[in-house]
């Protein structure tokens, strides 16, 4: 049945599809070619050092003699099961994340709701409110070191006139957990609250209008219109932070060492301790590798649990 | 909330009812002065210590470790002396110096990669597209302290312990995803209609980049450019590693040797502190509107 017009249109056909295949390629090679040198960037100098890292924690490798290398399989891994103070530094991580992370998400959720009231002035207080978010870490540590300085910090001045104790609250044992997990809350508060606050302003005012006239109260409209429109924004700031929370360093380390007597040593503070004072390269790296382990089941957890909703 | 009921003519005139028309009608007085409570209870926290340190910077030392309480120092007592010596310290200037160097290049670097990258990622489909995307993102849940090991070991072969270079390329691979993640955003924003009227005017993909997007996406890359300004200005743990010698110090570094070595000079460390935190303050108040905007439409949406 085939006629020359047939055989026209299928060579046309074929020639279409062939300068379409080029323009794709084309559109294709530019696009890669475009992220290219971003993605060259991270592989070299984020993918390359982390599988060098857990490469490390296979072996005996010392700052000193960083040629001096010799593979010892898991001893590394077995040391550290073993060792009195990773123990603590883990009981310390998952202390620090979730408080940190439930009070952050609280207190941000409970600022969010101020900040998103249509009152005067309140878009200059959204600004300030930020402020904490891009203080350099180490000015947030020196703030509170100032603040609670023994005999002269505000804190305890404030205290004697009241007649309480004048101490060094950063040395206390017992309060210096749970103060720098504090310089997290107060760091990060304001990102959270942004964050939702934007997300609450993004939710049709109509869903409220008619909750209302089905005669919900305050408490309603928050339940059941507020909650359910920013949990997919709440789940993304809950990860974020509780990533940040666990790999917590700077802060910590500048205010408190990782001391008073271990008292806030966590993992990120012990990597570093490891590393950089005991030259334990491989040692050091295994507990990044523990690290990066429990974050990688956090997040597959978190999708399957995202997955399921 | 007040019924509009309440809001007669009558009800506006005393200073109650002035205060409740200023107060706007959807919010009834007593509502805004209970969020106007709490908000303060928040901003207490957040304040009084930040105004404490500042407030310390123009104390003399006479009376910066006073044993009573002193909020504002009175005339005798006030002093810039503490500016004048940080400010003229030609380590603290060193500092100062290498900090601006190290975050202006950084933001250059990410600004560039991030704008191609994003373009790319917002333009283009390809095979892998979503795939990268995700990718740069998870990056981000590495932990630090196990990449500075071998990115240390890294940059100590290369030679590039003690440059600018080895902390610049740190501090653009610790920006780039969210930085890329944001300017995605805001490019999604823009009607592609727009660049494809521009490549059917002869435009190439980069003219049309130029010409097209990157004025439409100015806030986005002022954000993008401001967090990553942030990050590199604050950054403590690489320049730790990574400056053995001290010639490429930046202030935070600078600072927490400073504090540790010497804990009597009060005076000098809150205002060092105080200088140090400026910047990243002023370059915030610049973009401060934007940020929200970043923060609901950028890098927060999923993919």
């Amino acid at each position: 049945m085939s006629t020359p017009t047939g055989e026209e249109y299928r060579f046309h056909r074929v020639r279409r599809f062939f300068g379409e295949a080029e323009w794709f390629t084309r559109e294709t090679w530019v696009g890669y070619g475009l992220v290219l040198p971003a993605t060259v960037m991270m592989l070299v100098i984020i993918v390359y050092p982390t599988v060098q890292a857990l490469w490390i924690s296979f072996h005996s490798r010392s700052f000193l003699n960083p040629n001096d290398v010799e593979w010892i399989g898991l001893v590394n891994y077995h040391e550290l099961f073993a060792d009195p103070v990773f123990t603590l530094a883990l009981k310390h991580t998952i202390l620090l994340t979730v408080g940190a992370v439930v009070s952050m998400y609280l207190l941000g959720l409970g600022l969010a709701l101020l900040l998103k009231e249509n009152l005067p002035g309140i878009g200059k207080l959204r600004s300030l409110s930020m402020v904490p978010w891009v203080i350099p870490p180490v000015v947030i540590v020196i703030i509170w070191t100032w603040t609670f300085q023994v005999d002269y910090g505000l804190a305890n001045l404030v205290m004697k006139m009241f007649g309480g104790p004048n101490k060094s609250w950063f040395g206390d044992k017992s309060l210096a957990l749970p103060l720098v997990t504090m310089l997290r809350v107060w760091k990060d508060t304001p990102f959270v609250a942004i964050a939702l606050m934007a997300s609450m302003q993004s939710i049709p005012g109509e869903y409220y209008e008619a909750a209302e006239i089905d005669g919900a109260g305050r408490l309603q409209k928050f339940r059941y219109i507020t909650l359910p429109n920013i949990s997919y924004i709440s789940m993304i700031m809950i990860v974020i932070e509780t990533i940040a929370a666990f790999n917590s360093f700077q802060m910590i380390y500048i205010a408190t060492g990782g001391g008073p007597v271990n008292a806030t040593e966590v993992l990120g503070t012990y990597v570093y301790q490891q590393a950089f004072r005991e030259y334990a390269l491989g040692y050091a790296s295994a507990v990044g590798a523990v690290m990066l382990t429990l974050l990688a089941i956090f997040t597959v957890v978190y999708i399957v649990l995202e997955d399921t909703e | 909330m007040a019924t509009t009921n309440q809001h007669t003519a009558d009800r506006k005139t005393g200073i109650i009812g002035r205060l409740d028309a200023w107060v706007g009608d959807e919010h009834s007085l007593k509502y805004a002065v209970g969020v106007y409570a709490a908000l303060a209870l928040y901003f207490i926290w957040f304040l009084v210590p930040v105004a404490w340190l500042a407030l310390s910077t123009i104390k003399s030392g006479a009376i910066i470790q006073a044993d009573h309480l002193i909020i504002i120092p009175s005339a005798k007592n006030f002093t810039l002396g503490n500016y004048e010596m940080v400010l003229t310290d030609p380590q603290f200037q060193s500092l100062f110096v290498n900090s601006i160097i190290i975050a202006f290049s950084t933001t250059a670097i990410t600004l560039v990669l991030g704008i191609l990258g994003a373009y790319s990622l917002s333009r283009f489909t390809y095979p892998g597209r979503k795939m990268l995307l995700v990718a740069f993102m998870s990056t981000k849940m590495l932990p630090p302290a196990l990449i500075i090991i071998p990115f240390f070991l890294m940059m100590y072969s290369l030679t590039l312990v003690d440059t600018y270079l080895g902390i610049i390329l740190a501090h653009c691979v610790r920006a780039l995803p969210l930085a890329l993640w944001l300017l995605k955003g805001f490019f999604d924003e823009i009607p592609k209609a727009l660049d494809d009227a521009a490549r059917i005017d002869g435009c190439s993909h980069l003219t049309a980049l130029y010409h097209v997007i990157i004025p439409l996406a100015l806030p986005g890359i002022a954000v993008a450019s401001f967090y990553t300004f942030v990050t590199s200005w604050n950054d403590f743990l690489f320049v730790s590693v990574l400056s053995q010698g001290g010639g490429t110090r930046t202030l935070p570094f600078g600072l927490f040797l400073f504090q540790s070595a010497n804990t009597i000079n009060w005076g000098a460390t809150v205002t060092a502190a105080t200088v140090t935190a400026i910047p990243s303050i002023v370059f915030f108040a610049l973009v401060q509107s934007y940020i929200v905007e970043g923060l609901a439409s950028g890098g927060m949406h999923g993919s």
